[in-house]
């Protein structure tokens, strides 16, 4: 008996906090396929009445959100892709490779994974500005193409890969860099796709920085672009149909990314928590 | 064939070693130099400088003002200050509640979900963790809606017959509204630190910001949830029966095994939670801007705002370099307490 | 050993400083010979502006051979300001009034007005606006003024004729009286300074002297002002849209929930979108010791590091045309910033007689540097204006523009 109430409150328990959870999507949804006045006159309500897609047909054409959502893929794919390249290059010469000065540049990884970002929006404007790289799409990437808690993560991986995988192919003659794209990178399967999809949300939501590296209209991305279209907008009721449907726009790909490799994530969350 | 220790490259000369470990670090090496480092210097240079956004800051004829942009924060009795010191107030208040909130919230939750008693606990972890990837600056959209003047929380009060407040202008502060006071008592009002009345620093978060606070909590707590969760699974189930056996009852388990447990997990949670709310911005920018009347005026956008649309990059900085001395103390202070508990 | 690592990463930060291009800077920009390329960044107020501001801009690129692109921004003043100190600003761009004195005094501007043909057309009030320590910098795009909007079916049924339309703040008061009624505020007032700033104005009140250089904000005057406004607050005989639900007093007007409010020339097209059905008529504003009203206006500015200098100030010479800005009036309702236009203006569109009289004695935003966070400090003070004293809120405003202006 008590163990049938406690599983009830159990349910309960998650039920609700289930619905505080998701039916802010829901109302998104919902609310991008509305008409401006059953959006404002029924808020709460899943189901459009009557349906209509004239918000996102706003969207496309009203908004320059199509360049945005261009931009937003161009940056994010180099950007996974250079962070998966780089940081495991890193990450293998911290875990496999003896060299001078080895302890002390690792030191320097972690000490900057504790620096805060919000302190660094300026400091990055500076920076671009002075080597003339402000407003291109190099500013956009660049900057953020190597990230210290991904070459942590690498690292970590590659210390459980048991010693000695190197030694074959070194004694064929293979040089340090076939060694590790042939040998060992093929082994960190877990760890790149890991890596790969947080890279890919990072630099999908990234936000901050589009705001200090750009801002010539033609290159915002998706965050960027919807910050400006809706930001100190202060609850006015106008628009939610355009702008909720260009928000969901921009949550679709990850979470469809998220639906298929949900335990890469996990993993990811969980790994980034152990450089506290 | 020489011999070589397992595991081990051979060390064939030190020099070419080097060289390699270098260059594979060579490009994270370069790009956090160059990102990370310089900008740094370089900010550290202009905030000892009234530069305005003219030209090379770099350059001679830039106004050195030494460390006037920091003690103008604290010492002389104008705007710049009552601003800082606004900002510095509504953090330390959405700070105090975000964390321990979402804290206790996650573990919450990953309590529940690690109930060995649930179907379905896979289902709700995602559904708990998924906030926490989607982009801030789209959910902060779904929140300006819900909160909206005639948004879904609007409705959904209305059911209950209660009025809720428009939450986006109301700068009123929460700790004012539960007293119930409406004009200040004139010790509080007529006294004050740092160019704030006690009234005003008393005031608790504003409306306003509670909203955000609620949109925060509501994003982060997914992630720390999963923390909980896998240092719960790590907990090993004999301890539990071997205390089940001991007769321990289900709060005492809770009390004596699980939580001991959980420490670090805890301290790592609060430590994220700290440095994470302190950095508080998108939020911010997207739904707010500061308004109404400065209650949603964080250092972080404050800073961002006194170097782009006032032009006064020195000052601005200064403010960035303040807030990353704060995290860092507290940061650190916060350890330290933690090690004595412990020990 | 240790310092092994960090040393390097110094050395590649210098070394990365010592190759930075942005060091090298002209000190004057270069003047480029031939057609010009000009980059144009408008603040649009919507899709008529930027189409109508787009074909202006072709016609008279086909005509003088130059090219230009005109990009409308999403947020120009942070735009612009990241573009100045980025160093690659656009040729030509709107200058905010309120904007307009932070970027002159970096010397961002270039000062190119009087070149302009007949520059003593522009209205007086908006010349003041965008002159700075004698110099006249930039051509006025267009401005607005407020003035008195009334609705016509709530008037009437208040036994209200067109005598009773207030000419001085007692028969503001007077009307309002009768005005009031279950359900309906007599005046939906914007709680800013950009509204209640014109009863400072009517009572003979400006925040700073007229050369921006001195803080007036606890004059006396300013006091009669904010108590005169706090009296309606109080009296319910006005309301800040807020109080009634909506998100600016337009709104409010729209919906009958006000019969009075104070807004510019912007209503009409709003009105239009949103309420279509509303009737009303727009009145210049009741005095107080004196007619005061306040504008709002936009300037051509042109970057003092423009290479291509010669060809903008031709652009805004041939968008500040009278014929130009008329045709842009009837594109999207802005009323010409030169007085030659004035007669055909009133003559397209007579409802609008109140709002173009209101030029010749309008008080233009706040013209020095460094003010916007006082500006923003006073407008958060008058949002709680019931609930404190208007002394101390001037005597704070008083304070804060005098560190600003650095007296």
């Amino acid at each position: 008996m008590r163990r049938l109430a406690s599983t009830f409150t159990g349910y309960a328990i998650l039920v609700f906090f289930a619905l505080v959870f998701v039916y802010p999507f829901v109302i998104q949804v919902a609310t991008s396929f509305k008409t401006e006045p059953d959006a404002a006159a029924s808020p709460l309500s899943p189901i459009p009445h009557p349906l209509t897609t004239a918000a996102f047909e706003r969207v496309f054409t009203g908004t320059d959100l199509p360049l945005w959502l261009g931009n937003s893929l161009l940056v994010a794919v180099v950007l996974t892709a250079g962070r998966v390249f780089l940081d495991s290059l890193a990450g293998y010469a911290l875990s496999r490779l003896r060299f001078r000065g080895r302890s002390a540049l690792f030191g320097a990884v972690i000490a900057v994974m504790a620096v805060p970002g919000v302190v660094l929006f300026i400091p990055k404007f500076l920076v671009l500005n002075q080597l003339g790289m402000y407003d291109s799409y190099l500013a956009l990437i660049l900057p953020i193409i190597v990230d210290a808690a991904g070459v942590f993560i690498m690292k970590q991986f590659f210390d459980s890969i048991p010693a000695g995988v190197e030694e074959a192919a070194r004694i064929d003659g293979a040089g340090p860099f076939r060694v590790f794209w042939s040998v060992v990178l093929p082994m960190a399967r877990p760890a790149l796709i890991t890596l790969t999809i947080i890279s890919f949300q990072g630099a999908w939501n990234e936000f901050p920085h589009t705001l200090v590296a750009v801002q010539d209209p033609a290159l915002f991305t998706l965050p960027r672009g919807l910050a400006d279209l809706v930001s100190g907008s202060l609850g006015g009721g106008t628009q939610y149909p355009l702008k909720l449907g260009a928000a969901l726009l921009a949550t679709i790909p990850v979470a469809v990314i998220f639906v298929i490799f949900q335990r890469h994530f996990v993993r990811g969350a969980n790994e980034g928590s152990s450089k506290g | 064939m020489r011999r070589r220790r397992a595991g081990l490259p051979a060390r064939r000369g030190h020099l070419r070693d080097d060289v390699t470990g270098w260059l594979f670090a060579a490009p994270v090496v370069v790009i956090l130099g160059v990102f990370l480092l310089l900008p740094i210097l370089m900010a550290m240079w202009v905030s000892l400088t009234s530069w305005n956004g003219q030209g090379s800051p770099f350059k001679g004829g830039v106004p050195f003002v030494g460390l006037d942009n920091y003690s103008r924060l604290f010492t002389r009795d104008d705007l710049a200050r009552q601003d800082f010191m606004t900002s510095i107030r509504n953090n330390v208040y959405y700070v105090a509640i975000v964390v321990p909130l979402q804290t206790v919230l996650a573990l919450g939750l990953a309590l529940v979900v690690n109930s060995r008693l649930l179907k379905g606990r896979s289902f709700f972890r995602s559904a708990f963790f998924f906030p926490s990837v989607t982009s801030s600056v789209a959910v902060s959209v779904v929140f300006l809606f819900i909160f909206g003047n005639s948004g879904a929380l609007a409705q959904l009060l209305g059911f209950f017959g209660v009025k809720g407040p428009e939450w986006f202008s109301d700068s009123r502060g929460v700790l004012h509204l539960l007293l119930g006071v409406d004009t200040p008592p004139a010790a509080l009002a007529d006294h004050g630190v740092f160019g704030l009345s006690w009234w005003e620093w008393l005031s608790g978060p504003s409306v306003a910001m509670c909203a955000i606070i609620a949109l925060v909590v509501w994003t982060t707590s997914g992630t720390f949830m999963l923390m909980f969760l896998a240092a719960l699974q790590d907990i090993p189930v004999t301890l539990e029966e071997a205390a089940m056996l001991d007769g321990a009852g289900r709060r005492q388990r809770f009390r004596y095994v699980t939580l001991p447990m959980l420490r670090p997990t805890m301290f790592l949670v609060l430590t994220l939670g700290l440095i994470g709310t302190w950095q508080v911005f998108d939020q911010i920018y997207v739904m707010s801007q500061g308004a109404p009347a400065k209650t949603t005026l964080t250092p972080a956008f404050l800073s961002y705002r006194t170097a782009f649309r006032d032009f006064d990059y020195g000052a601005g900085t200064a403010i960035s370099f303040v807030l990353f001395l704060i995290i860092v103390l507290l940061t650190l202070f916060q350890r330290r307490v933690m090690r004595e508990r412990r020990g | 050993m240790k310092l092994h690592p960090l040393a390097a990463l110094a050395a590649t930060a210098l070394a990365a400083t010592a190759c930075g291009s942005g060091f090298e800077e002209p000190e004057a920009a270069p003047q480029s010979s031939g057609p010009a390329s000009l980059r144009v960044l408008i603040a649009s107020s919507g899709d008529p502006e930027t189409a109508a501001v787009k074909d202006a801009a072709a016609a008279w690129a086909g005509s003088s051979g130059n090219q230009v692109t005109v990009t409308p921004a999403q947020d120009i003043h942070q735009q612009l300001g990241q573009a100045f100190a980025g160093g690659n600003p656009p040729d030509v761009f709107y200058v905010d009034a309120s904007r307009f004195a932070d970027y002159a005094s970096v010397g961002a501007l270039e000062p190119y007005a009087d070149k302009i043909s007949d520059p003593d057309d522009f209205y007086p009030s908006l010349r003041t606006t965008f002159t700075r320590d004698g110099k006249f910098y930039c051509a006025p795009k267009d401005f607005s003024t407020l003035a008195l909007i009334v609705n016509e079916g709530l008037w009437k049924k208040a036994g209200l004729g067109e005598a009773d339309v207030p000419k001085t703040w007692d028969e503001l008061t007077a009307v309002a009286g009768r005005l009031k009624a279950e359900g309906i505020t007599p005046l939906a007032l914007g709680d800013t300074r950009d509204r209640i700033g014109a009863f400072m104005v009517q009572a003979g009140g400006w925040i700073t002297s007229p050369d921006g250089k001195r803080a007036t904000g606890d004059s006396p005057e300013n006091l009669k002002a904010l108590e005169y406004v706090r009296s309606l607050l109080k009296d319910k005989l006005a309301a800040y849209p807020k109080q009634l639900s909506a998100s600016w007093p337009g709104e409010a007007f729209g919906k009958g929930k006000a019969a009075m409010t104070i807004e510019g020339n912007w209503i009409k097209g709003a009105l239009k979108a949103d309420y279509p059905d509303i009737r009303y008529k727009a009145y210049e504003l009741p005095q107080g010791a004196e007619q005061g009203t306040l504008s709002f206006t936009n300037c051509w500015g042109i970057a003092a590091k423009s290479p291509s200098k010669t060809a903008a100030v031709a652009f805004v010479e041939a968008m500040t045309k009278a014929e130009q800005q008329m045709t842009f009036a009837k594109e999207f309702g802005v009323m010409p910033s030169r007085q030659s236009a004035k007669d055909a203006y009133t003559k397209e569109f007579p409802a609008d007689t109140a709002f173009v009289n209101g030029a010749a004695y309008a008080q233009g935003p706040v013209n020095a540097p460094k003010m916007d966070s006082v500006l923003a400090d006073l407008d958060a003070g008058l949002q709680q204006l019931t609930a404190q004293d208007p002394k101390a809120l001037l005597a704070r405003l008083q304070k804060n523009t005098q560190s600003a202006l650095g007296e």
